[in-house]
């Protein structure tokens, strides 16, 4: 079963408008969390983003699967995959940063993320080149 | 992966090569907020954010010529409609706002000027989102 538009949309509104809320809380010096705390709306939205990525690529182990059935590739959903992977790491190095549990350059937090933004524009940048094309 | 890139382009209101602007910002914002923080380079906080005020400024000025070309075209309602949707969200108010107030605070530390003030346009930002995710639904 897919979720519609505005059922993604709701998902997504929700858990972005919480971590602000908990964020803006946290740098008004509010509300003396750590950091992993602030954060906790991000985990609970890439937990069920993963979980969907997930059964998404296991439907394709069952017997009886089509390939040919419309579906995107495996590779575009590996993709996916490491992007996820990708934030993950870096929302938990930057947790770790601000929690001053490691001496870490920050240079080294941001390597996920530019990994990611990377493969981010190398998408964007191939599905102009091809819609023109065709 | 949540969404497909039609249902973001239709969502959010911009065109493809709008959002490789932006995602192209975001890393080069990114790269000068590191080399900033690392003590690399001595950059001011308006050098750090400059990547997404020229983004928005291209993006204003692509979705000028676009709104002018579908003039041309007789599509005068979807022009209006999609100049003022980009104009409110980036160049005149929300994300422009947002990007100001930031770099003023951490320029000069006000505390006047506190986090719920400055996130403000964002969250506004987001209601207009939910619209007009019930609109293109």
């Amino acid at each position: 079963m897919r979720m519609s538009l505005a059922q993604r949309v709701l998902l997504t509104w929700l858990f972005t408008l919480l971590f602000l809320i908990m964020l803006v809380l946290k740098l008004d010096e509010k509300a003396p969390w750590n950091w992993f705390l602030i954060f906790i709306p991000v985990w609970i939205f890439d937990t069920i983003l993963l979980v969907m990525l997930i059964v998404k690529m296991a439907g394709r182990c069952k017997s009886g699967y089509d390939p040919r059935n419309g579906s995107q590739n495996i590779k575009k959903k590996a993709w996916y995959l490491i992007a996820m992977l990708l934030k993950l790491a870096f929302c938990l190095v930057l947790c770790a940063k601000l929690e001053q549990f490691t001496e870490m350059k920050l240079v080294y937090v941001f390597i996920p993320l530019w990994a990611l933004l990377a493969g981010g524009i190398i998408e964007l940048g191939y599905n102009i080149f091809r819609a023109r094309r065709d | 992966m949540l969404f497909s890139l039609r249902e973001l382009v239709q969502w959010l209101g911009f065109a493809t090569f709008e959002l490789l602007l932006q995602a192209g910002a975001l890393a080069l914002f990114s790269l000068l907020l590191v080399l900033k923080l690392d003590g690399v380079a001595a950059l001011s906080w308006w050098g750090v954010f400059g990547p997404f005020f020229a983004a928005d400024g291209l993006s204003t000025y692509f979705t000028a010529i676009v709104s002018v070309r579908l003039f041309q075209d007789g599509e005068k309602r979807l022009a209006v409609l999609r100049l003022f949707w980009v104009l409110t969200l980036l160049s005149l108010n929300l994300k422009f706002v947002f990007e100001m107030l930031l770099c003023q605070k951490l320029v000069e530390q006000t505390p006047e000027l506190w986090y719920g003030l400055i996130m403000s346009p964002v969250f506004i930002l987001l209601q207009l989102l939910m619209i007009r995710a019930c609109r293109v639904n």
